[in-house]
């Protein structure tokens, strides 16, 4: 007869649940080795005096998230409903909500 | 020797529906023996099966199983008991739809933890018993409705039960199947297997198999028990 | 101790057989249940790396910066500003910024021209973002021209692509010497278009800030530690947002599962009252509706996680990647480092398993509690 039905099931659970660990043991072990890549990445921000991620390149207040001014709503807004739609995945800057206030 | 002494079983005490499935019955039935229930629909013989096999408890009256008192023991031993001692065939073959003949077979000893190989083993062994072997990984579905009844019986054997015990077996067979179940029954008792059976068909109670036949009606033994 | 692992071992068989008799219903049930997960589990492990970078990244980010508006706009800073800023205590420095956007209409994308701190280029080349290198194919050497603020091309040589391991932060950048993005966008020699200052003691930066707005009242100051928690909060009630309509789908499952796991057809509660007149135990049914509800809901949580990680890490979330682009046609290819929090995963174990696994248990517990002679009768 073929495999025991809770052999088999046993078995692909097994090997799931340890090709989860290991991809996670990889995951951290690729975190502490890229140190030297993070220190690269600091120094050029400082080199740079860059602010945010170069996520989303489509409007000003997505391209610098930080930099945003509570201004804006009457031009592109961190608050309104949005007009571009990277501008529904981003948080407006924290600052901006706590010294504004809640979105009205 | 299995005794049951002065047993009462009432279904929904208190309420205005209260019933009164058997009423103070008493009766010994000897190990090694094969004994016939007779009697119509709501007789009683069902019940008092029922709680010959451990499944239910009676209202009043104790039964014992070799000298063990069975009706006051916690569900958890009753079930072991129920388990190890007993075999059952039910009136509906109540097998499992949709799994193979050789699993339904070993259903009742997987609570048991034994290894899966001797008991395979002996699946295969009782499905042999009644020719059955090459159809052990058939679905039930695709069974004839003789071969679903012997592969019942297969199931009741699979913990080697010292007491069968099956409730009107024959009523959904017919002669030929019928006659053919009471066969394999002779060879059970030949095997020294304590057989209970309950039935109003005259092939399973007028059968030289039955070596007492004990009469029921409404809820009372009328004829061939001990009377209280 | 054999024993029990063989009963175990039983009990799934009898599960998996019967699950196995529904193959579609029950398929379809995983398969719907591991998207499910899969999609929760990238938005998880995507957002948390994205936060993790961001942060480790940006530590190293101006302190303060301070920004002038005008009628509500940004306008230039003056640079006296900053000898007036450097005398507040607690200053180690303070430098003008100068940087923008620049608008290329035929490639339709938005560029950042910035003025690096430390080593800018000459004079008439410029360094580009590897983004804007592979999208225009201009490599070292290529000339590329821009027309300025009024209106007459300027042409650069291109000295450098920067390099691609740090796209999520360069993608975009142009970088050239003051002198020529001062000629290019016109700002002027006494103007900048931000300033950013050096503190020694992180504890003063909101005195500094204050201090700054005192001096300046159109003056807006921007702290490092909110640059950080604006990343640390990026995807927070935004997709929190994503989540609460996701939500809407996994409700919608949580409805079918529901339907699934609880109602119990007068079938199934047949084959247990079967199952308990040959010999099984209460606890006996209440096992294999354990096993039933953790074969379909761990292998959905194993198979949808495993995934998840693949599509995050290895191909940069390429199903969410038409969403994050949006308009832009400027869109870094990056390699997450795969910063995972174990606690999301344990969350999101418990949200997905658990659940299930119970859902699937309580309704059977009455069935499975009834008197074993019921099939007789």
């Amino acid at each position: 007869m073929a495999q025991r039905r809770s052999t088999i099931y046993l078995g692909v659970t097994a090997t799931l649940v340890l090709l989860l660990v290991g991809m996670f043991l990889y995951a951290s072990n690729v975190v502490r080795t890229s140190r030297p890549l993070f220190a690269r990445k600091t120094a050029l921000v400082r080199q740079l005096q860059l602010t945010d991620l170069c996520l989303f390149t489509e409007a000003s207040y997505t391209r610098h998230v930080s930099m945003t001014d509570i201004s804006t709503p009457f031009q592109d807004s961190p608050m309104s409903l949005e007009h571009f739609p990277t501008g529904a995945l981003v948080e407006p800057p924290f600052h901006l909500v706590r010294n504004h206030g809640q979105r009205d | 020797m299995i005794s049951v002494r002065d047993v009462s079983k009432i279904f929904n005490a208190g309420h205005p529906n209260e019933f009164t499935a058997l009423h103070r019955v008493s009766l010994n039935l000897p190990l090694h023996e094969t004994t016939v229930l007779k009697g119509p629909s709501g007789s009683g013989k069902t019940t008092l099966l029922g709680l010959i096999g451990c499944m239910a408890r009676p209202t009043t009256g104790r039964i014992f199983v070799n000298e063990l008192e069975i009706t006051s023991l916690p569900e958890r031993f009753l079930t072991e008991i129920r388990r190890s001692t007993f075999g059952f065939i039910f009136q509906q073959v109540n097998l499992i739809k949709g799994i193979s003949a050789l699993e339904n077979v070993m259903i009742p000893a997987y609570p048991t933890g034994e290894k899966h190989s001797l008991l395979r083993a002996r699946a295969m062994e009782k499905l042999g018993m009644f020719n059955l072997d090459m159809r052990a990984a058939a679905r039930i579905e695709c069974l004839s409705g003789g071969e679903a009844q012997r592969v019942a019986i297969a199931r009741a054997l699979i913990n080697n039960p010292a007491i069968i015990i099956a409730d009107e077996p024959t009523a959904h067979l017919d002669s030929t199947l019928s006659r053919e179940f009471m066969g394999i029954i002779k060879e059970l008792k030949s095997e020294g297997v304590t057989i209970i059976l309950a039935s109003h068909d005259p092939i399973v109670y007028d059968s030289d198999v039955a070596d007492r036949v004990v009469e029921m009606r409404d809820g009372k033994v009328i004829k061939g028990g001990k009377r209280p | 101790m054999a024993n029990v692992i063989e009963h175990h071992r039983h009990i799934i068989d009898f599960t998996l057989s019967s699950l196995l008799r529904r193959k579609g219903k029950n398929g379809a049930l995983l398969l719907v249940y591991a998207v499910i997960v899969f999609i929760l589990a990238s938005v998880l492990f995507f957002s948390h790396a994205l936060r993790r970078e961001a942060n480790l990244a940006l530590s190293e980010s101006p302190e303060i910066i301070v920004q002038r508006t005008m009628a509500g706009r940004y306008q230039t800073v003056p640079i006296f500003w900053s000898d007036r800023i450097r005398t507040i205590n607690g200053v180690i420095s303070v430098r003008p910024r100068l940087w923008g956007y620049q608008y290329d209409s035929v490639f339709q994308a938005n560029y950042t021209l910035t003025v690096p701190a430390e080593h800018p280029p000459e004079p008439g080349s410029i360094d580009i973002g590897s983004g804007i290198s592979r999208m225009r194919g201009a490599y070292p050497g290529d000339i590329i021209s821009f027309a300025g603020h009024d209106g007459l091309p300027r042409s650069f040589t291109i000295r450098n692509v920067i390099d691609h391991e740090s796209e999520l932060l360069t993608s975009d950048l142009i970088l050239l010497s003051d002198k020529d993005y001062r000629d290019f966008s016109g700002i002027p020699a006494d103007q900048a278009t931000d300033l950013t200052l050096r503190v020694r003691n992180p504890r003063e930066y909101s005195t500094i800030a204050e201090k700054i707005t005192r001096m300046f009242p159109e003056a807006r100051p921007i702290l490092r530690t909110e640059i950080l928690r604006t990343y640390d909060a990026l995807f927070g009630w935004r997709s929190g947002l994503i989540i609460v309509i996701f939500s809407a789908a996994i409700f919608a499952f949580a409805v079918f599962a529901w339907d699934k796991a609880t109602g119990l057809s007068a079938e199934e509660r047949r084959e247990i009252g079967i199952l308990k007149a040959v010999g099984w135990e209460t606890s006996d049914i209440l096992l294999m509706k354990f096993w039933e509800g953790i074969v379909l809901s761990l292998t959905a949580f194993l198979v949808g996680t495993i995934l998840a990680y693949a599509h995050v890490f290895y191909t940069s979330v390429a199903l969410f990647a038409p969403v994050l682009k949006g308009w832009s046609t400027l869109y870094p290819v990056f390699r997450l480092t795969p910063f995972i929090d174990l606690g999301q995963v344990a969350t999101l174990f418990f949200l997905t398993v658990v659940p299930y696994t119970v859902t699937t248990i309580i309704p059977s517990w009455r069935a499975a509690t009834i008197d074993p002679d019921a099939v007789m009768r």
